[in-house]
C-alpha cells in the first residue's frame, strides 16, 4: 500500500517503438503545474511574509510601495504588548481543551457506533458525518444564536425544561466564553476524529477480544488493554493534525465573541487579523505574529511526517 | 458474540440518545430560528417552539429584498449584502466548482507522478505536501493581501480562486496518491506495449478505473472551498464579489439583522454541502481517512 522510494524503476528501461520522454521527464511534467501553484500561494508567501516581518508596513507604505527595514523590531513589539501573550496563552486553553475532548469523544463515539447490534448505534453513525458539512462560519452564527443572553436557544431549551430560572451568559462573561467558544468548534471538528477511530477499529481482529473474553476480561479490561493500545498510532494522527488546526481556529471566534467580551476569546490568528486587517493596519506586525504561529504549526508538521504519518494503515 | 446485559442495552441507548441530540441541536436551532419572526422571538424569550411560523425570512432573501413579506413590512432597511445573495450564491458556485476542477486536475497529474515513479525527490515532494497542508490560512492572507494588491488582483475570482486551488493542491494530492498506488501496474504496462503513451495510460486507464478516489477526492475538495472564509474575506471586499461565507460574516455585529434574519441565511448556506455530504457519504468517509494516514 505505502509508496516505496526503493521501487525499481522498471518503467524508464522500457523499449518503446516511438520516441517517447523518459519517466523522470514525464513525472516532473506532471508536477509542474503543482509546483507552480505550491510555489506561487504557499512557498513565496510564507517567504515574503518572513520579509514583511522585517519592514514596517502600513497602508501609507503599501500606497507608496516602499517598505523600510526595521529588523526585528515588530518582533520585539508583539513580545512586549500584552495581548499577543494573552493570545497565544487563549490559543494554547483553547487547544488543549477542543484536542483533549475530541480525542476522548471521538474514541467513545466510535466505539458507540460500532455497537452494530443497537439500532440507535445505527442511527448515530448515519448522522455523525453531518457537522463536516456546516460552514465553519455558518457555525458560529448558529452559536452565537444559540449562547445569546437575551433570545438565545440554550437558555430557552433550559426554560423549557426548568432548568433554569434567570438567563445565562454563556458567552458574553470574561470567564466562561472562551470555553463557551471551544464547543462549537469540538461540534464542527469532532466527526473527523470519530471517523478515524471507527476505521481503526475495523482493523482490530475479533480474535482478540474473544480470547480474552474466554480469559474472563471484563469489557473494560479488553478496551484498556487490547483497544486502546491497538488505537495508539489513530490517537496520535488525531492528536497531531486537530492540534495544529484549533491552533489556527478563526471562524468560530469571529462569529461568537469577535475576540471579546473585553480581551477574553483573543486568540493568536485573530491577534493576527486584527492587528493586519483593523486600523491602523499594521501588517508588519500582523505578518510577525502569524510567523510565530506557523512556526509552532510547523514544528507539529515535521513530529507529523517524521514519526507518524505513513506508520499506520488502516 | 458479546451479549450484552439489558442494562448495558439500555446504556448504550441512552449514550445514543445523547449524541444524537448533541448532534442535531445546532441543526434544530438554525431551522427553528429561521421560521419566526423577530417579533416572536422577541416576545418570549423562554419559549423553544414559535407560536407561529413564516417563511418569510427566505422569501426576502430570496427575491432580493424586494418582497418583503408580512414580518418585514414596516423594515426600510436591509443590508446590502443579503439583497446580493443571488450573487455570493454564484460566487461561491464558480469558486467552488473551479477548485474542485483545478485541484483534480493538477492533484491527479502529480499524485499520478509520485505514486508511478516513486524516486528520491517524489517522496520528497509528497513530504513536502504533507506539510504544506499544515500552513495556517491566516500565515499566507497578509502577504497575499499585499502580492494581490500590488497585482491589482483584489476583487476579483481569479485571485481567489488561485490562492483556494494552491492551499487545497497539497491536500488533493495526499488523497489521490494512494488510490493511483493501489492500482495494479499491469494494466498500464499491457495498455503501453500495445502503443499507449503515458499520459495515455493515465488517462486512459488509471483515471477510469480510480473515479471512487476522484470522487472521493473532489467532494472533499468542493466541501472546503464552498466554506473556506478567510480567503474570499481578505481578497474580496466588494459586495459584488462576496461569497455565502463572506456575507455571512459581513452580518456578524450588523445591529440592524436579527437572528431570524442570520439563520434563514445560514441554513441557504449549509444546505448544499449538507446535501453532498448526505449523499456521497462513503466518499466523503474514504477521502478523510485516506488523506490523513495513506500515503
Amino acid at each position: 500500500m505505502a509508496l516505496d522510494a526503493t521501487a525499481p524503476r522498471r518503467a524508464g528501461k522500457r523499449r518503446s517503438p516511438r520516441r517517447e520522454i523518459s519517466a523522470g521527464a514525464f513525472a516532473a511534467l506532471m508536477y509542474l503545474p503543482t509546483l507552480v501553484c505550491l510555489a506561487l500561494v504557499l512557498a513565496y508567501p510564507v517567504l515574503y511574509a518572513g520579509y514583511l516581518s522585517l519592514h514596517r508596513v502600513g497602508l501609507g507604505q503599501l500606497r507608496r510601495g516602499e517598505f523600510p527595514f526595521v529588523g526585528l523590531e515588530n518582533y520585539a513589539r508583539l513580545i512586549e504588548d500584552r495581548l499577543f501573550w494573552l493570545a497565544l496563552k487563549n490559543t494554547f486553553l483553547f487547544t488543549g481543551v477542543t484536542v483533549g475532548a475530541e480525542v476522548v469523544l471521538g474514541v467513545a463515539i466510535a466505539l458507540l457506533i460500532n455497537q452494530t447490534g443497537i439500532w440507535t448505534s445505527r442511527v448515530t453513525r448515519l448522522l455523525i458525518l453531518l457537522p463536516y458539512a456546516v460552514p465553519p462560519i455558518a457555525n458560529g452564527l448558529i452559536w452565537s444564536f444559540i449562547y445569546s443572553f437575551q433570545f438565545g436557544f440554550l437558555n430557552r431549551m433550559l426554560f423549557s425544561l426548568g432548568l433554569i430560572d434567570a438567563p445565562i451568559n454563556w458567552s458574553g462573561n470574561p470567564h466562561g466564553a472562551l470555553y463557551a467558544v471551544t464547543v462549537p468548534y469540538i461540534w464542527r471538528t469532532l466527526p473527523f476524529a470519530i471517523l478515524l477511530v471507527h476505521a481503526a477499529l475495523q482493523g482490530i481482529p475479533r480474535e482478540l477480544h474473544e480470547a480474552a473474553a474466554v480469559d474472563g476480561a471484563t469489557a473494560w479490561r479488553r478496551f484498556w488493554h487490547i483497544t486502546l493500545p491497538l488505537l495508539r498510532p489513530i490517537i496520535a494522527i488525531i492528536l497531531i493534525l486537530r492540534t495544529s488546526f484549533a491552533f489556527a481556529v478563526f471562524e468560530e471566534i469571529l462569529a461568537i465573541t469577535q475576540g471579546g467580551p473585553g480581551d477574553a476569546t483573543w486568540v493568536a490568528a485573530w491577534y493576527s487579523y486584527k492587528t493586519a486587517f483593523a486600523p491602523p493596519n499594521n501588517f508588519g506586525v500582523g505578518s510577525a505574529s502569524a510567523y510565530v504561529l506557523a512556526l509552532l504549526i510547523g514544528l507539529l508538521a515535521i513530529v507529523y511526517v517524521r514519526f507518524v504519518y505513513r506508520r499506520v494503515t488502516l | 458474540m458479546f451479549k450484552q446485559s439489558p442494562i448495558a442495552r439500555t446504556l448504550l441507548h441512552l449514550a445514543n440518545l445523547l449524541g444524537i441530540a448533541f448532534l442535531l441541536l445546532p441543526l434544530f436551532a438554525v431551522a427553528i430560528g429561521s421560521i419566526q419572526s423577530e417579533r416572536s422571538l422577541q416576545a418570549d424569550t423562554r419559549a423553544v417552539f414559535p407560536r407561529e411560523v413564516t417563511l418569510d425570512n427566505f422569501l426576502v432573501i430570496l427575491s432580493k429584498g424586494e418582497q418583503k413579506g408580512r414580518i418585514f413590512e414596516q423594515v426600510t432597511y436591509l443590508p446590502e449584502n443579503i439583497k446580493q445573495f443571488y450573487r455570493a450564491l454564484l460566487n461561491s458556485t464558480i469558486i467552488a466548482i473551479s477548485v474542485t476542477a483545478l485541484t483534480l486536475c493538477f492533484g491527479s497529474m502529480a499524485a499520478y507522478g509520485i505514486a508511478r515513479h516513486p524516486t528520491r525527490w517524489t517522496v520528497w515532494l509528497l513530504q513536502a505536501n504533507v506539510v504544506a497542508r499544515f500552513v495556517p490560512a491566516i500565515a499566507l492572507m497578509i502577504p497575499l493581501y499585499v502580492v494581490m494588491r500590488s497585482l491589482g488582483q483584489l476583487n476579483t475570482l481569479t485571485g481567489v480562486i488561485v490562492a483556494e486551488t494552491g492551499f487545497l493542491l497539497p491536500y488533493a494530492i495526499l488523497i489521490l496518491a494512494p488510490y493511483f498506488d493501489s492500482i495494479p501496474r499491469e494494466l498500464e504496462e499491457a495498455a503501453r506495449i500495445d502503443g499507449c503513451t503515458r499520459l495515455g495510460a493515465l488517462v486512459r486507464i488509471v483515471l477510469p478505473l480510480s473515479t471512487p478516489g476522484i470522487a472521493a477526492c473532489g467532494v472533499i475538495m468542493f466541501i472546503i472551498s464552498w466554506h473556506e472564509l478567510l480567503i474570499p474575506l481578505i481578497l474580496n471586499a466588494r459586495p459584488e464579489f462576496m461569497t455565502l461565507p463572506v456575507v455571512i460574516a459581513s452580518l456578524v455585529g450588523d445591529v440592524h439583522v436579527f437572528f431570524n434574519m442570520m439563520m434563514a441565511i445560514c441554513l441557504l448556506a449549509l444546505l448544499p454541502t449538507v446535501i453532498l455530504v448526505v449523499l456521497l457519504q462513503r466518499y466523503v468517509v474514504e477521502g478523510l481517512s485516506a488523506g490523513a494516514v495513506k500515503g
